[in-house]
Parts: C-alpha cells; sequence; structure tokens
C-alpha cells in the first residue's frame, strides 16, 4: 500500500514538472524596440545629477574633433588608446557579433582597443553609472533630459553638419549641437516573405489597400502560404502593432496623430480614397472577411510564427522593423524577409514614420584622447561596420550601403502635442476606451471576429467607434475642431 | 484629597482585576486577539472601504477625482459588457454542476476498495496542482487546430474538417474553457469528498448490506446525508468560484472573442482603461451578488437537508417531554 502511494506521488510530481516546464514563457511583449519613434516620453534625468562635476560641461565642443572632419581609415591610425563601450545588446554579446564587429575595427584601427560590455537591465544600469561618470567612453545614450547632454556627452557636430551624414541627427540635440547617433532606425511598414510574394506572381509592391488585399488574394491563390498572419492571440500584436500606423502613414499629415486626433469630430469616417485611421483598420477586416488571415486565429503562437514566415509558411505580418531581424534569425531563410511601406497612399505618396533605436553616447568626462578614439569608433560603426543592416534596421548613416529598401517613400515623424494638451490623449484614451497605442488590443481583436462571424460590419465598428469618441470628447470637454 | 484616593482606589481596583483569574483570561484573549484583527482590519477591511469609496468617483490611479454618486453604478447595470459577462458565467456553473457530480461519483467509488486506487486518486488531483498559468498554456495548444485535441479526436474516427474550432467558434469557446477548469478543479473536489466519506462509520455499510441496502442506496441515505456539510461547502466554492472564474479565459483566450468573464471585463476596465471607479463599482456589485448567491444556496440546502440531526434533536426534545411528562405522572400518584 505504501509503495502505491509513494508511486502515486512520485507519478504525479512527475507529470506536474513536465507539464509546468512547457508553459514557457511569453517575452513577446519584452521585445518590442527600445525606444518608440515618438519621442514624447524622455524621461526624467537622473537623480545624482548634482553630484556630477560641472566644471568643463558647456564648452567642450571648439577644441575636440567633430564627426565630419574623421576621415575613416585615414585619420589617427596611430592613436594608441583603449576604449570601453556599453550597450544594451546582450545577445549579440553573446552569439559573437560584437567581437566580429571589434576585430573588423581592429583591422584597420590595430591601436585601438576595444572593450564590450553587455548589461541586462540597461535602461536602469545605463542611467545609474551615467551619474557616476566612470562608465567607459561610448554608450547607448539612456532617458535623460535635453537640457543635461553638455554634462555627460560630447557632441558630434552642429545638427545641421550631421544631418548631411545620418538620419535623425535632431534626436538628442542641446542648443542646436547633436549629441547622438543611432546605431539603427525603426520604421513603420509591412514585413513580408519575398520569396510568396515572387511565387504568387506579385511583380510590384501593392501600394493602396486594394493592391494590398488584391495581393493577398493572389497569395492564397498560388500559395500555400497564410497571406496575412494576425498574430491575434497575442494581444498587443493586434492593437500595439495596427494603431502605430494611425498619423502620419495613413494621413500624410505630422501633427494629425498627437494634435489633431482629440479634437477630431468623425476621425473614423470613410474618406473614401483608401486613406485614414478607416482604410487603415478596413485592410484587416476585409483581409479577414476574405478570409486572408490564418485559418484559427485564436490559437496563435507568436514565437511560432518567427519560423514559420522564415520558411515562407506566411507571406504578410504587420509589424515594426525592429521585427525583421528576430525574423531573419528564426530560420534558414533570412534573404528572403522583406520590409515594405505600409500600402496606403496619399496624394500619391506613400509615407512611413521612422525614428533611431539607442543612440550612441561620447563620455565628456574621457581623456582627450579617448574622446577622439571613440568617436572614431563610433564613426566606424555606424559608416562602416554594416551592423545597422545587418539587425535588418532602418539606415542611419546616409552613405552606408543598406539593404532597407524604402523606395519613393516620404519618411516622416508624428510631432508630439501641442504644449499644455500632452495629457488629452490619454484622457481620452481611457475616457473612449479605445486606447490608441495604449494596449487597446481588444478593439483590434473585435475587428476580426467581426470580419469572421459577420456579426457586425465594418462601418457598424467605426460608427461605434466614433460615437464613444464623441462621448468622451464631451466628457472631457475637448473643443471639437476639425 | 477624597478624590485622589478614588483614583488610587480605582487604579488599585484595575491592578487587582488584572491580577485576577477573570482579568487575567481578559488581557490575553484581548492580546492574542488584537494582532490577528489588527492585520485582517489593515488587509482586507480596510482597502476594502476604500474600494468603496472608489466606486463613487471618477478617477484613475494617478491624477483628480471627481465625485460622480452612484453614476458608475448605473453604467454596471446598463452596460453591456459589463453585467452581460455575467452571462458566461452561467456556462461555469453548468461547468461546476458536472464537476461536483463527477468528483461526488468518482469519490464514492474510490473510497470503497478498488484496485489501484491511490493510483487513480493522484492522477485526478494532479491537475490542481499545476500553476494555473501553465494550464492555459497547456490548454492553448492543446485546442489549437490539428494538435493534441483534434488529433486524439482523429484517432477516434472523427474527420478534421467536421469538428468545430474549440477557441474560434463562439458557441462553443467558453465550454471549451469551462473544461480546462473542470479538469483542473474536479481532483480536488473529489479529495475533499473522499475525505468527508473516510469519516464515515463502515459499520452502517455492513448493517444496511444486511438491511438489504445496495450500493446506491447506500449513497443516497448513508454517504450523502454524512457528508452534507462538505458538499455544500463544495458547492458554494464552485458558484463563488463561477461567478469569479478569471484563470482560463485571461490566459487563453485573453477574454477575446466572447469569452470575457466578469473578472476579465474587470481588469480591462481597471487596468487598461484606467476607470477605477467604474471597476471598483464592479467589484462590489459582484461582492452583494456574491453574498446574495450564498445566502440562497444556505436556504437552499436547508431545505434539502432537513438533517437528520435536526430531526434527531427534535425526537430527543419530544423523548425528554414525554419523559418529563411521564415522570411527573409517576410523581403525581
Amino acid at each position: 500500500m505504501k509503495r502505491k502511494k509513494v508511486i502515486a506521488l512520485t507519478l504525479a510530481a512527475t507529470m506536474t514538472f513536465s507539464l509546468a516546464a512547457c508553459g514557457g514563457s511569453d517575452e513577446g511583449a519584452a521585445e518590442t524596440p527600445a525606444a518608440t519613434t515618438d519621442e514624447g516620453e524622455a524621461a526624467e534625468a537622473p537623480a545624482a545629477e548634482e553630484a556630477a562635476p560641472e566644471t568643463e560641461a558647456e564648452a567642450p565642443a571648439e577644441a575636440g574633433v567633430t564627426y565630419a572632419s574623421i576621415n575613416l581609415g585615414e585619420d589617427y591610425k596611430d592613436l594608441t588608446t583603449t576604449i570601453k563601450f556599453i550597450h544594451h545588446k546582450t545577445d549579440r554579446e553573446e552569439d559573437g557579433t560584437m567581437a566580429d564587429l571589434i576585430s573588423n575595427f581592429n583591422a584597420v584601427y590595430p591601436n585601438i582597443t576595444v572593450e564590450t560590455e553587455g548589461i541586462t537591465d540597461y535602461q536602469e544600469d545605463s542611467l545609474l553609472r551615467l551619474s557616476t561618470g566612470e562608465w567607459g567612453d561610448v554608450m547607448f545614450i539612456p532617458a535623460v533630459d535635453a537640457a543635461e547632454l553638455p554634462t555627460y556627452f560630447v557632441p558630434y557636430g552642429t545638427v545641421s553638419e550631421m544631418s548631411e551624414l545620418v538620419n535623425f541627427a535632431d534626436q538628442w540635440k542641446n542648443a542646436d549641437m547633436c549629441y547622438g547617433v543611432g546605431y539603427m532606425g525603426n520604421a513603420q511598414g509591412i514585413l513580408y516573405n519575398k520569396k510568396v510574394f515572387a511565387d504568387a506572381g506579385i511583380t510590384e509592391l501593392p501600394k493602396t489597400p486594394d493592391e494590398f488585399i488584391a495581393a493577398l488574394q493572389a497569395i492564397k491563390d498560388n500559395t500555400d502560404a497564410i497571406p496575412l498572419y494576425t498574430n491575434y492571440a497575442a494581444g498587443w500584436t493586434m492593437g500595439g502593432q495596427w494603431d502605430a500606423y494611425l498619423g502620419a502613414i495613413t494621413t500624410s499629415d505630422e501633427t494629425w496623430l498627437n494634435q489633431k486626433f482629440v479634437h477630431t469630430a468623425e476621425p473614423f469616417k470613410d474618406n473614401g480614397d483608401g486613406t485614414g485611421a478607416y482604410a487603415l483598420y478596413k485592410i484587416l477586416y476585409d483581409a479577414t472577411a476574405q478570409g486572408l488571415i490564418e485559418d484559427d486565429y485564436t490559437t496563435t503562437d507568436w514565437e511560432g510564427c518567427k519560423p514559420m514566415i522564415n520558411n515562407g509558411e506566411i507571406g504578410t505580418m504587420v509589424l515594426g522593423s525592429w521585427a525583421i531581424a528576430q525574423m531573419k534569425a528564426a530560420g534558414d531563410h533570412p534573404d528572403d524577409i522583406g520590409y515594405m511601406p505600409f500600402p496606403i497612399t496619399v496624394n500619391g505618396k506613400q509615407y512611413a514614420t521612422a525614428g533611431p533605436d539607442y543612440c550612441y553616447g561620447i563620455n565628456a568626462k574621457a581623456s582627450e584622447d579617448n574622446k577622439t578614439a571613440a568617436m572614431v569608433f563610433v564613426k566606424w560603426m555606424v559608416e562602416e561596420s554594416g551592423w545597422c543592416d545587418f539587425e535588418g534596421g532602418y539606415p542611419i548613416s546616409k552613405t552606408a550601403p543598406t539593404s532597407f529598401v524604402f523606395d519613393g517613400v516620404n519618411v516622416v515623424n508624428n510631432i508630439t502635442a501641442l504644449e499644455g494638451e500632452e495629457d488629452l490623449m490619454n484622457e481620452m484614451n481611457a475616457e473612449s476606451e479605445l486606447s490608441f497605442n495604449a494596449g487597446g488590443d481588444a478593439k483590434v481583436q473585435r475587428i476580426v471576429e467581426a470580419a469572421a462571424t459577420g456579426a457586425e460590419t465594418f462601418d457598424d465598428i467605426m460608427a461605434d467607434w466614433t460615437a464613444a469618441w464623441n462621448a468622451a470628447q464631451e466628457e472631457c470637454g475637448i473643443e471639437v475642431l476639425y | 484629597m477624597a478624590a485622589q484616593a478614588n483614583i488610587v482606589g480605582s487604579k488599585k481596583g484595575f491592578l487587582h482585576w488584572a491580577r485576577s483569574r477573570r482579568g487575567q483570561q481578559v488581557i490575553i484573549i484581548i492580546a492574542f486577539m488584537i494582532i490577528p484583527l489588527a492585520l485582517l482590519f489593515t488587509f482586507t477591511y480596510l482597502p476594502f472601504g476604500e474600494m468603496v469609496g472608489y466606486s463613487f468617483f471618477k478617477m484613475k490611479y494617478v491624477g483628480k477625482r471627481t465625485f460622480v454618486g452612484w453614476k458608475n453604478y448605473a453604467s454596471v447595470f446598463s452596460r453591456k459588457d459589463c453585467f452581460g459577462a455575467l452571462k458566461l458565467s452561467l456556462y461555469y456553473m453548468g461547468g461546476s454542476v458536472v464537476q461536483l457530480v463527477l468528483a461526488l461519483y468518482l469519490a464514492t467509488v474510490l473510497s470503497f476498495k478498488v484496485k489501484g486506487g491511490n493510483i487513480f486518486k493522484g492522477f485526478m488531483f494532479f491537475p490542481y496542482l499545476i500553476n494555473g498559468i501553465a494550464i492555459g498554456f497547456i490548454f492553448k495548444f492543446f485546442y489549437t487546430r490539428g494538435f493534441v485535441f483534434d488529433t486524439v479526436l482523429q484517432w477516434c474516427g472523427f474527420q478534421l474538417d467536421n469538428l468545430p474550432y474549440w477557441l474560434k467558434d463562439q458557441r462553443i469557446n467558453n465550454i471549451s474553457l469551462v473544461g480546462t477548469s473542470v479538469w483542473r478543479y474536479f481532483g480536488q473536489n473529489m479529495v475533499l469528498f473522499i475525505g468527508a466519506i473516510m469519516s464515515v462509520d463502515s459499520e452502517l455499510y455492513e448493517a444496511a448490506m444486511l438491511d438489504g441496502a445496495n450500493r446506491f442506496h447506500q449513497f443516497r441515505y448513508i454517504i450523502l446525508p454524512s457528508i452534507k456539510t462538505i458538499v455544500t461547502l463544495n458547492v458554494i466554492l464552485s458558484i463563488t468560484g463561477s461567478l469569479s472564474a478569471f484563470e482560463p479565459p485571461y490566459v487563453i483566450t485573453s477574454g477575446a472573442n466572447g469569452t470575457g468573464t466578469y473578472f476579465v471585463v474587470m481588469n480591462e476596465i481597471a487596468h487598461t482603461q484606467q476607470k477605477v471607479g467604474l471597476a471598483s463599482a464592479m467589484a462590489v456589485v459582484l461582492l452583494l451578488i456574491i453574498f446574495a448567491a450564498t445566502i440562497l444556496q444556505k436556504l437552499f440546502f436547508k431545505y434539502v437537508f432537513r438533517s437528520a440531526e435536526d430531526e434527531d434533536m427534535n425526537a430527543t426534545a419530544r423523548r425528554d417531554k414525554k419523559l418529563a411528562k411521564y415522570a411527573a405522572r409517576k410523581a403525581g400518584r
């Protein structure tokens, strides 16, 4: 009897453990990009700022070298020093990519030794280290106030001078000086599999919602791939991704999202020309209604979709460009992964929003030699290393070769809210319960459900949203201007 | 002077009382109770009172609050996503009936001598030991089209095309979710039932058997009345659990596709929409509903098990009365 009991317990325990281990963890949300394309949320400066000595904070630029003046491969080849680079890409530290980059750098600059350190909890850790001043020579700039930049970092040159060489030179600026250069950019478009497109006979990338639906139909007709994989079940892939295209991409108006949206009477009305929020969400509705998405959307799996698109089992996914590297790494066909502009054309032009991920900053308290070496290193990383392209990022350098093809697309940025109106969007999101760009996944999932079951028409949903929006405007006392 | 003497007198009286047996008793009782009561008050009743207060405000976690009176309660009842979500609880209540009947049946069977009984008990109890989040992930794959469940059914001769989409089809997805919670909890109910059944005196079975009672009669007239307390408790817990079902829909479907139960909706309103006042009002309403349901069940079970004890007590009382009468008569004579 006793032995039986022991056996039963052991069995139960074993099965429990083995099953619990299958649970895994949902890391999806953690893989979203480090810095958002909107720059609205720059956090507070580190608390310990007073502790840092501010003696020569103001004018280090005149004496030092500038980014533009360095001739890579020619200047400073005899400079001998050791610099330290701290960063958040622990995965690249582990898989040897970082070591490869450094050895390539040392092939050109053998006398500059670069030590690297990947930090897991970068957001927090980097701020702490920054306040000590002893963190090394090159780091990815954490969330500091623009006013603090000269205290901590060396300027690369004037913003206008830098803008000639790199994209997003105004991300970290103070008094018209540029303090940060991105290591890669993030853009908003659509992820697709080039081979699937070719097999389906799609030669030209779709530019309008109608063309896009037609392309999806072609994929369905001519290949076995799922035309549009929604990732419905993950949740954040619905609201978190689809909402990101509101604003400049769908309207061409850079002020729409953060300034006009809350004051618009009918933000979800049908413009009739395939533009605006209506056209954006209608793509999802139409694709679902016409059976162009995965068969059983309620059991989709975020980790599972990566090898699927890599192997050509998925045609397209609506995700930001940060996802490219993950999809490329998930299988044997990294070259099949492509990225295209969102298929909405406003007045004959397509738009994409883009912004830098983390940016390189150079320690203002390093020695002059180290500052110069660091500047050389950063310029080499941006211009020559090919790291940005390796990650599938939107290009930073304006001259370096890139595989990121965004032909004929105007890259724009959603301008932040007017002063004094910063909270309106949050209030409207809460009051209307639509939560745009703020976790409103349920509303986008509702579109899929409605289209799949035929419970509601798309116009019903849009009318419902408009009613909720207008009621919220009234409740919050927001003036309707547009 | 006189007054002072009086005070000293009363002080002395108090000290005297405190040293007395009665005084020691009271002091020890208070000293022992004050800590748990303080904890209970601080961590249960105080936050609850705060929440009731919140339910009358329009507020977020941070920022200013506006008093809105009963408006939040009005919207709990008028919004179809709030109160309507309670309809889903009917699925879970139906599930809990299945769960209890199954548990009671298996408990009865396993409480008699069964080969490998302990192994069965272990197998049926182990789902309860698994973390609810893990269960969610297991069943997400279990129900995925063409995965575990469909494969097993195909072995049994079903065609994939005739099988429904377990989580996508809104007519059955709630039943699928209820299935996971039945799977998880029935083992626990069963173990509780077995424990109660074990305490039944086995001589009663023998006596009943001699009187010609079969197994069902034994169950109906011996086991069920003996374990009625635990049955009542389990029913109350399951009904309360059904009203506040959260884990299966939250983990497996995140409340999407018509599976958002009251708690899931409440979570969404409180955390995504940040309407803390409305969510608090929902919580208070749910609490009242649970109170009402519990009281109704109490009454119901009081009626169902007009318990043998109660009858016995009446009988004893009657007998005592009769005896008293008899004694009185005897004495009178």
